[in-house]
C-alpha cells in the first residue's frame, strides 16, 4: 500500500470498516457480490416476468431442452421438467428458499452459538465446563446421522430443517466466541467497566459482543453457502422440504431418472445453484483473508 | 511414556461419557419422533392386538430411560440388538402380517455393519487418496508463493470446488464418465472400477478445506524467520522446506484433519453411497431411517461418534508429540 493511502486513512476507523474495504478493494469481491446480487434479485423477480408456473403440470410441455438447444422453445428458457414445469423457474425460486433457510439458520446460529460463548467464557467455572461439554457432544453427532433421525422420523417442513441445521452449527461459534471472550475479559476496559459497576449483562452485551463479534460475522458468510448445500442435500435423500414446493434437492433428484435422456432437469438447476454458492464463497474467502489481514494489522 | 498413559486415560475416560450421551440423545430422538417400527415392521394391515404384542416383545413401551440402560448393558457385552426389518438371510422381512413377529431369524446389527464397513472403508480411503492428489500440489504451491498467482489459483480451486454440491458433482459425473460415454461403472458394487466416480466426489468435497489448512500453514511458516535464517546459512531453500516447513507444518493441518476433515467425511460418505446406491455404512442408515430401524441407526451413531472421538484424541496425542510445547 502506498504512503498516500496511508496517510489518507483515517486513524479512528474501526475494524469493521477496515475488513469490508480490504475486501471490497478486490476484484473477486466486487465480480461476486455484484453475481449475488443479480441472482438475488432474479429470485424476486422471476415470478413477475417469466409467464409460466413452477408447480402447475403441462403435460404437452414436457422434457423440452433449454432454448438454445434444438427443440427448446420461449417461453421455457432452461426448457422443462418431466411435468412440464419451467426449470428456470423452478430454481429460481429453489434458490430463493434454499437462501432464505441458509440465512435465517446462519443468523440463528451466530446469535445462539455467541452468545452461548461469551457466557460460557465471560462465567468460566462449572458453567463453562458443562456448556463446553454439551458443544463436545454436539460436535461428536455427524450432521448428516443428526439430520435423518430428526428429519426423517418426521414430516419435514422449514422449520424443522432450519431446526436441524441449527443444532448441527451452534458450537463452531460458541467455541470461537467462547474463546475469544476468555482473551477478552482480561482487557482493561471489562475491568474498568466492571468497577464503574456495569452488570454482567451488560458488559456481556454491550461492551464484549460488539468488540469481538464482528470478525466472527464475516465467516459466517461462509456457513451460508454450507447450510444452503446441506438443505440441497436433504432435498435430494427426500428429508427435505416436500414437493410440490421447488427445492435444488427435490429439483435434482426427481430428474436423474431421465438423466440419459433429459440432462438439463439435473444438471441445469445445478449450475445456478453453484453460481449462487460460488459468489457466496468467494465473498466469504475474500472477508476472511481481509479480516486476518486487519487483525495482524497488515491492513 | 508416564505421559502418555495419563493422556490417554483421562481423554478416553472423556469420550467414553460423550459417546455414551450421544447415544442416549438419538436413542431419544428416535423414540420420541413420530413414525411407529411396528407399523412398518408387521405391514399396514396388522391389528391392533398383534402390533401391541410386538412393541412388549420389542421392550418399546417400556419408559426409555429403562429401554436406553437395557440398551447399554447390551451394548457393553458388545451386543448391538437384532434389525426391526432384515432378514438373516438378507433382505428385508416386513410386512409378515399374521401375529407378532418372531426376533430370531432377524440378521444381527454388528453383522449387517461388518457387511458394509469394508465397502465404506474403501471408499473413504480412495476418496482421501484422491483428495491429497488435488490439494497437496495445489495448497503447496499457493502456500509457497504467497501474492503471486499460484495462491489465486488457490482461492478460486477451493472456492470453486466447496460450491458444488456433492449430491450434483455425483449426478454430473454419472453422466459424463458413466452414462454417456461408458468410461467408468456407477450404480451399485461390483468391483473396484465401481468406487472411482463416487471417490472423485468425496474427494471434491474434502479438497478445500485441505487446500485452504495446507496454503496458510505453509505461508505462515515461510513468512517466519526462521526460513530465512536457514538459507542465510546455507541450508538450501528445497532442504528448509521439505525439513523443517513441512514438519512445522504439519500438527495445524493434523488439527484441521482431526476437528473438520473426519467429520466431513462421515457426512460426506453417507450422502456419496445414497447416490451411487454404493452398499456401505451410509447407505444402510439412509435405509434404516425410512424404515424405522432403531438398531441399525442407534448403533452407526455410537460407532461414528465414537470414531469421531478416537481420532480427536489421537490427532492431540499426534500433535504433542510433534510438538512438546504443546502439552495437554
Amino acid at each position: 500500500m502506498s504512503d498516500i493511502a496511508l496517510t489518507a486513512r483515517p486513524k479512528n476507523r474501526g475494524v469493521t470498516a477496515r475488513i469490508v474495504a480490504g475486501a471490497w478493494s478486490s476484484t473477486e469481491m466486487k465480480i461476486a457480490v455484484c453475481i449475488f446480487l443479480a441472482l438475488a434479485l432474479m429470485t424476486l423477480l422471476a415470478p413477475l416476468v417469466i409467464d409460466a408456473s413452477a408447480t402447475k403440470i403441462t403435460v404437452a410441455d414436457r422434457f423440452l431442452p433449454p432454448v438454445f438447444m434444438e427443440g427448446g422453445r420461449f417461453p421455457y428458457l432452461l426448457g422443462t421438467d418431466q411435468l412440464g414445469r419451467d426449470l428456470l423457474l423452478r430454481s429460481l425460486i429453489g434458490l430463493r428458499n434454499a437462501l432464505a433457510i441458509g440465512v435465517v439458520s446462519v443468523l440463528l446460529i451466530f446469535v445462539i452459538g455467541c452468545a452461548i460463548g461469551i457466557y460460557s467464557g465471560y462465567r468460566g467455572g462449572w458453567v463453562d465446563v458443562v456448556l463446553m461439554r454439551i458443544t463436545d457432544v454436539q460436535m461428536s453427532i455427524p450432521v448428516i446421522i443428526l439430520a435423518i433421525t430428526i428429519l426423517g422420523m418426521s414430516r419435514p417442513t422449514a422449520v424443522t430443517v432450519i431446526l436441524v441445521l441449527v443444532l448441527a452449527g451452534w458450537p463452531t461459534y460458541a467455541r470461537v466466541a467462547r474463546s475469544v471472550t476468555l482473551a477478552e475479559r482480561q482487557k482493561e476496559y471489562v475491568r474498568a467497566a466492571k468497577i464503574l459497576g456495569a452488570s454482567d449483562l451488560r458488559i456481556m452485551a454491550l461492551h464484549i459482543a460488539p468488540s469481538i463479534l464482528p470478525s466472527i460475522a464475516f465467516v459466517a458468510v461462509l456457513d451460508i453457502a454450507r447450510m444452503m448445500i446441506f438443505e440441497a442435500i436433504f432435498g435430494f435423500i427426500g428429508i427435505g422440504i416436500q414437493p410440490p414446493t421447488p427445492t435444488f434437492g427435490t429439483i435434482i433428484s426427481a430428474g436423474t431418472q431421465y438423466l440419459l435422456n433429459a440432462w438439463w432437469i439435473t444438471i441445469v438447476p445445478g449450475c445456478l445453484l453453484a453460481l449462487a454458492l460460488t459468489s457466496l464463497n468467494l465473498m466469504g474467502g475474500v472477508l476472511e483473508r481481509s479480516r486476518n489481514l486487519v487483525l495482524q494489522g497488515k491492513l | 511414556m508416564a505421559f502418555a498413559i495419563e493422556f490417554f486415560l483421562r481423554r478416553l475416560s472423556q469420550g467414553l461419557l460423550i459417546v455414551l450421551l450421544v447415544a442416549f440423545v438419538i436413542f431419544t430422538l428416535l423414540r420420541v419422533a413420530p413414525g411407529d417400527p411396528i407399523r412398518i415392521i408387521l405391514g399396514p394391515m396388522a391389528t391392533a392386538t398383534a402390533m401391541e404384542e410386538t412393541a412388549q416383545k420389542l421392550g418399546l413401551r417400556d419408559p426409555i430411560p429403562v429401554q436406553f440402560g437395557r440398551f447399554v448393558l447390551d451394548v457393553a457385552q458388545g451386543d448391538f440388538g437384532r434389525s426391526f426389518i432384515r432378514g438373516k438371510q438378507g433382505g428385508a422381512s416386513g410386512g409378515s402380517q399374521d401375529g407378532a413377529m418372531d426376533m430370531a431369524d432377524r440378521a444381527p446389527v454388528m453383522g449387517l455393519i461388518a457387511t458394509a464397513l469394508p465397502y465404506t472403508l474403501l471408499l473413504a480411503g480412495l476418496g482421501l487418496v484422491f483428495s491429497f492428489l488435488i490439494a497437496v500440489p495445489i495448497g503447496l504451491a499457493a502456500g509457497l508463493n504467497a501474492g503471486r498467482w499460484q495462491q489465486k489459483l488457490g482461492l478460486y480451486v477451493s472456492s470453486l470446488f466447496v460450491s458444488l454440491p456433492n449430491i450434483w458433482v455425483g449426478v454430473v459425473l454419472i453422466y459424463l464418465l458413466s452414462a454417456k460415454s461408458g468410461l467408468l461403472p456407477a450404480i451399485g458394487y461390483r468391483n473396484f472400477a465401481y468406487a472411482i466416480i463416487p471417490a472423485i466426489v468425496v474427494a471434491v468435497e474434502m479438497s478445500p478445506v485441505l487446500i485452504r489448512a495446507i496454503a496458510v500453514s505453509i505461508a505462515s511458516n515461510v513468512q517466519e524467520a526462521y526460513f530465512d535464517i536457514g538459507q542465510v546459512r546455507g541450508i538450501g531453500r528445497n532442504r528448509m522446506i521439505y525439513r523443517h516447513v513441512l514438519r512445522n507444518a504439519a500438527v495445524p493441518l493434523l488439527n484441521v484433519f482431526g476437528a473438520q476433515m473426519i467429520g466431513m467425511l462421515l457426512g460426506g460418505l453417507f450422502v456419496v453411497e445414497y447416490i451411487f446406491s454404493f452398499p456401505g455404512i451410509g447407505l444402510l442408515t439412509i435405509n434404516a431411517v425410512f424404515q424405522r430401524d432403531f438398531p441399525i441407526i442407534q448403533a452407526v451413531a455410537i460407532l461414528a461418534s465414537a470414531v469421531l472421538v478416537l481420532i480427536n484424541i489421537l490427532v492431540d496425542f499426534a500433535s504433542t508429540t510433534i510438538d512438546r510445547r504443546l502439552k495437554f
